[in-house]
């Protein structure tokens, strides 16, 4: 299992700082790619912050009132070892299939 | 990350670690990084986030930002910058993250890198290894499944290697990184994640090609990701009794003819599999090599089974595109058929 580690973003033009207004979820949980984490009011608006990926939680940044400077860590999740990378998938490893038989008379020397 | 201090005393003495090609790489780096205080390594998310293949993971943390670290999203700056580098004394180990995003970079790759030690009256070689996570088979988009080892073989000045499996991708990998000359170095995505057995002291000779299975009736010539794949069919090929020698040609540029020659003056046939397309593929430099080299020998023409003459297809078409296990066998079918005359 490989730790991620997944900063707060500027979620303005140039904002430094949110506030976490509440989580969505809790270290251990198992979320999935683009589900709600956590609700974060900044000088601008209140947003909800969609996950960067798929993974399980492993540990939240600071609880409902606290102020995370952005690029400081807010989540880290975890993911297995042999996860591909940003993009493709892990190919399987299966048995051969065929359909090709060899049929040949061999006259070597 | 996987580094001299985890290995028990008996790894260290020589018997093997189970490695995926992932982690051996993610050794060799590190070893490299710890024997040579000028190899730099640098690319697109190979610091911080430790390669979007994990390569490099845990790299930055151990030899520090300065040696290791995270460049623009631009390749032709990556490669411009190995460049300079090499010409201040340094030992580049650059990324390109997805072969496909090698292209933006062929002007320093070919214009430079291939021929500024030959510009310069050898006053400055270009000792870079650029590391490309290559070929196809993970279903990724499009750029993402390139197959460019015929473009750059075909460039004077630059080598071009490819591991098949841990073994071959530690060795080779530490091999390629003190080389004085630039060396392209084309690790097969699909393959990051099978694990297997590694001597991390006896690698063999990393020169030239090795026989990866030895046989007598027809010889597979393959690289990369396929190497695997023909290990398959000659184990099908067997039970139809047909004794398959597959040879791992390891080296694209330089190719081995002398190792060529010698698998094909014992089997008398050959099939050449590759993923690139197959006009003016390394499959056609191999068949001819074999001409040359085995003429007299041959039984029948050198069959190839290759990708097609088609952009890379989108991940559901992959396993049509790429050479299966019926493809090739149909290869070695028509060469077995073939008669003189």
């Amino acid at each position: 299992m490989a730790e991620l580690s997944f900063p707060l973003p500027d979620l303005g033009e140039g904002l430094i700082e949110a506030t976490i207004l509440e989580w969505l979820v809790a270290e251990g949980d198992q979320v999935e790619r683009n589900q709600p984490l956590v609700e974060v009011e900044t000088t601008k608006s209140a947003v909800e912050l969609p996950s960067p990926q798929t993974g399980t939680v492993v540990r939240v940044h600071g609880g409902a009132g606290d102020v995370i400077k952005v690029g400081d860590p807010l989540i880290v999740f975890g993911v297995p070892d042999d996860t591909a990378g940003i993009v493709g998938t892990v190919p399987q490893e299966q048995a051969p299939k065929r359909r090709v038989r060899l049929n040949a008379v061999l006259d070597d020397d | 990350m996987l580094d001299a201090t985890t290995l028990n005393p008996a790894q260290e003495r020589g018997a093997t670690v189970e490695l995926s090609m992932q982690a051996a790489l993610n050794l060799a780096l590190a070893e490299t990084l710890d024997e040579d205080p000028k190899a730099l390594i640098f690319g697109e998310d190979v610091g911080r986030l430790g390669g979007v293949f994990r390569v490099t993971d845990g790299l930055q943390e151990r030899f520090g930002a300065t040696r290791v670290f995270d460049t623009p999203l631009a390749e032709s700056g990556i490669l411009g910058m190995s460049v300079g580098l090499a010409m201040a004394g340094f030992h580049p180990i650059p990324e390109v993250q997805f072969d496909g995003f090698a292209y933006p970079a062929v002007n320093q790759i070919i214009c430079q890198i291939g021929r500024m030690n030959y510009r310069s009256r050898g006053t400055l070689p270009m000792p870079i290894t650029l590391r490309v996570p290559s070929f196809g088979g993970i279903r990724a988009p499009e750029h993402h499944g390139e197959s460019l080892e015929a473009m750059f073989a075909h460039v004077p000045g630059l080598k071009v290697v490819s591991p098949s499996d841990p073994q071959q991708a530690y060795h080779l990998l530490k091999y390629a990184a003190q080389r004085p000359d630039p060396v392209i170095f084309m690790e097969p995505k699909s393959r990051y994640w099978q694990k297997a057995q590694v001597n991390l002291h006896d690698g063999g000779t990393p020169e030239g090609a090795r026989v990866a299975r030895p046989g007598r009736h027809l010889t597979l010539i393959a690289w990369g990701a396929m190497v695997s794949r023909c290990l398959q069919v000659a184990e099908l090929a067997e039970e139809d009794g047909i004794d398959v020698e597959v040879l791992d040609l390891r080296w694209l540029k330089p190719i081995d003819a002398e190792g060529l020659a010698a698998s094909v003056a014992k089997t008398r046939r050959a099939v050449v599999v590759h993923e690139g397309p197959r006009t003016s593929g390394l499959g056609a430099e191999v068949a001819a090599l074999v001409t040359e080299e085995c003429f007299n020998t041959l039984k029948a023409p050198v069959e190839r089974v290759t990708g097609f003459d088609v952009p890379y297809p989108s991940g559901d078409l992959e396993d049509e595109y790429l050479p299966g296990i019926d493809r090739i066998l149909f290869g070695i079918q028509r060469v077995l058929e073939h008669r003189r005359g």
